[in-house]
């Protein structure tokens, strides 16, 4: 399979020299897998996940992601909105908008009518199964409704890669199954899916587990 | 949803410190329509005073502050009469004086033979004839429900109401009239006038005449238009400025305060910035967002302000003392005054806010707590 995610030699530090967050990281990932990358807090495993969504910058190395060199990307925001889903722990939903609206929010950048955002926001919203809930404020609505959310949200711009950041870390553990069984789903629809947890039950959902210490990768 | 319900909502979202920021604003928009329309109003007064009926310009005694401290010999209009090119003259002695809860009625000493030339119309009753009559002004009749018959108090001397007059100028129909004798015996001027008003011959050249009457007595200035208002009147001018200088106050301040609001829901909102950053908006579209809102807040308090600045100066105008004296005048100019500042404290008010915004780190803002 085509190889979407490639990572080799990547270093990032913070602060001068006096953080490495990544200190050499290889990774391949092909085009319809889901990764898992565990490992304890403070290991670089969100680090990572933000070269690979061209968040932050490699210190050093290369990262290619579908055929792109982040590094030599000048707009990455319209690489980030065309190719890449995020979801985060903290999903950061706007309390003030409904949950159709929230899911509008990446379609801005697209050139899409009014009208269309709205359609292409109902149809994410019942593909993760919150159809009874469009138009409800994310205060009205539980933590894993909420994650719900974000992942349509992340969806809105047909990205193939989601790099999904301990999606199930503020849910009880009846919401965090339900979480990863719609990245199943997704994963079985050919997104490929890079997935960072602490938590092994969660990993284990994934085709391919990597553990990551001190800003290495260790093992597969 | 579109892009505009998404500003609209998040400035929503912390009602009260958004109304409060509205508030702030909204005084310094009120403060800006109510002299503006109370200065606009004394224009309009002044110019009525100035520019009266068929008078091409007006003379007064120069280098005064103040038109009612013009104290201008009689002889003056026959002087000026007798200059190539005048047509006509009439002289004008102004006072204030108190009628009944009004403290500050505008009283004319005009001869009944000028009132053609300064369009005194006689709309009810005849001019005055005897020493204790005058006429008064349609407005002031229907404010003072007096009429034709009536009798009047002005300075503890009665008089009688012969008639009731129409001039166009607002100013003039507050008011009343009696004889430039009367009124000159009345203040103590005998001999003097306020104001000369000069109707010119039509092939007359307005400056070559002006220029004229300014050489021949050095002790007048000629007012051509309202713009001239400075020479006789240092009032409008110290308002204007002070006008400009709350305008600029109200830049100033209600920037700061916009600033300080839009920062802080800049700083509330930072990891809800690096999840929008990350899901793929562009640092343009942060900072339209920001700026946005801050330029929004702003336009509510143009509304609001507007509204206080109209109420507070009708109730400014309930008091006698001030809405006997002025008219206030609402033009689309000071709304439009009201509009910029407001729009300038949003776009000023929310640069720093939203240049800010837009030049976080998608990844920092993420960590931040």
């Amino acid at each position: 399979m085509n190889k979407i995610i490639s990572a080799k030699n990547l270093v990032k530090t913070f602060e001068g020299d006096r953080v490495i967050a990544l200190n050499g990281v290889n990774l391949e990932v092909s085009e319809g897998e889901f990764i898992a990358i565990m490992g304890p807090s403070g290991c670089g495993k969100s680090t990572l996940l933000h070269v690979l969504g061209g968040l932050e910058s490699p210190t050093s190395g290369e990262v290619m992601v579908d055929g792109v060199d982040l590094c030599k990307v000048k707009k990455l925001d319209s690489f980030r909105a065309r190719k890449i889903g995020f979801i985060f722990q903290l999903h950061n939903l706007i309390p003030v908008l409904t949950a159709q609206e929230n899911v509008q929010m990446p379609m801005f950048e697209l050139k899409l009518s009014s009208k269309e955002r709205n359609e292409k926001a109902k149809k994410l919203l019942r593909l993760v199964g919150l159809e009874d809930r469009m138009d409800f404020v994310p205060p009205k609505l539980s933590g894993g409704q909420r994650q719900k959310i974000a992942i349509a949200r992340a969806l809105s711009n047909d990205p193939r890669i989601l790099l999904v950041d301990e999606p199930t870390g503020n849910l009880d553990s009846a919401s965090g199954h339900e979480i990863i069984q719609i990245f199943e789903r997704l994963n079985k629809d050919g997104r490929t899916i890079v997935l960072v947890t602490h938590d092994k039950d969660i990993a284990e959902h994934a085709s391919i587990i990597y553990h990551m210490k001190d800003g290495q990768i260790l093992e597969k | 949803m579109r892009f505009s319900t998404l500003i609209f909502k998040n400035i929503l979202r912390r009602k009260t410190r958004s109304a409060f920021t509205v508030l702030g604003i909204s005084i310094g928009i009120a403060t800006i329509i109510a002299l503006g329309a109370v200065m606009n109003g004394m224009t309009v007064s002044m110019e009525g005073m100035l520019k009266s009926g068929k008078a091409d310009f007006s003379v007064a005694q120069s280098g005064i502050s103040d038109l009612s401290f013009s104290r201008v010999s009689e002889n003056r209009t026959n002087e000026i009469l007798e200059l190539d090119g005048v047509k006509n003259t009439a002289a004008a002695l102004i006072g204030f004086y108190s009628v009944g809860d009004n403290p500050y009625v505008i009283t004319w000493g005009v001869e009944k033979e000028d009132f053609p030339m300064l369009s005194i119309n006689i709309i009810n009753g005849s001019a005055f004839s005897q020493e204790h009559e005058l006429l008064i002004g349609a407005v002031a009749s229907k404010e003072w429900n007096k009429t034709v018959g009536d009798k009047l108090v002005l300075k503890e001397l009665e008089f009688n109401i012969t008639g009731i007059f129409e001039s166009g100028s607002i100013y003039q129909d507050k008011g009343v009239i009696l004889s430039l004798k009367k009124l000159q015996e009345i203040q103590n001027q005998e001999g003097y006038v306020t104001i000369i008003y000069v109707e010119l011959e039509e092939e007359a050249n307005i400056e070559e005449v002006c220029q004229r009457v300014e050489e021949e007595f050095p002790d007048l200035v000629t007012i051509k238009s309202v713009a001239e208002l400075g020479k006789v009147d240092k009032g409008l001018e110290l308002m204007d400025a002070a006008t400009l200088a709350i305008s600029f106050l109200a830049v100033i301040i209600g920037g700061i305060g916009v600033t300080n609001t839009i920062m802080m829901s800049v700083y509330e909102r930072t990891r809800e910035m690096g999840v929008l950053r990350a899901i793929g908006w562009t640092k343009k579209r942060i900072l339209i967002m920001i700026l946005g809102e801050s330029i929004l807040l702003c336009l509510f308090s143009v509304l609001i302000g507007s509204l206080l600045g109209f109420l507070g100066t009708e109730l400014l105008m309930l008091q006698p003392i001030i809405g006997g004296l002025l008219e206030p005048l609402y033009t689309v100019d000071t709304f439009v005054r009201a509009f910029v500042v407001a729009f300038a404290v949003g776009l000023i008010g929310g640069m720093y806010p939203a240049y800010r915004a837009s030049k976080l780190s998608p990844s920092e803002a993420l960590r931040y707590e």
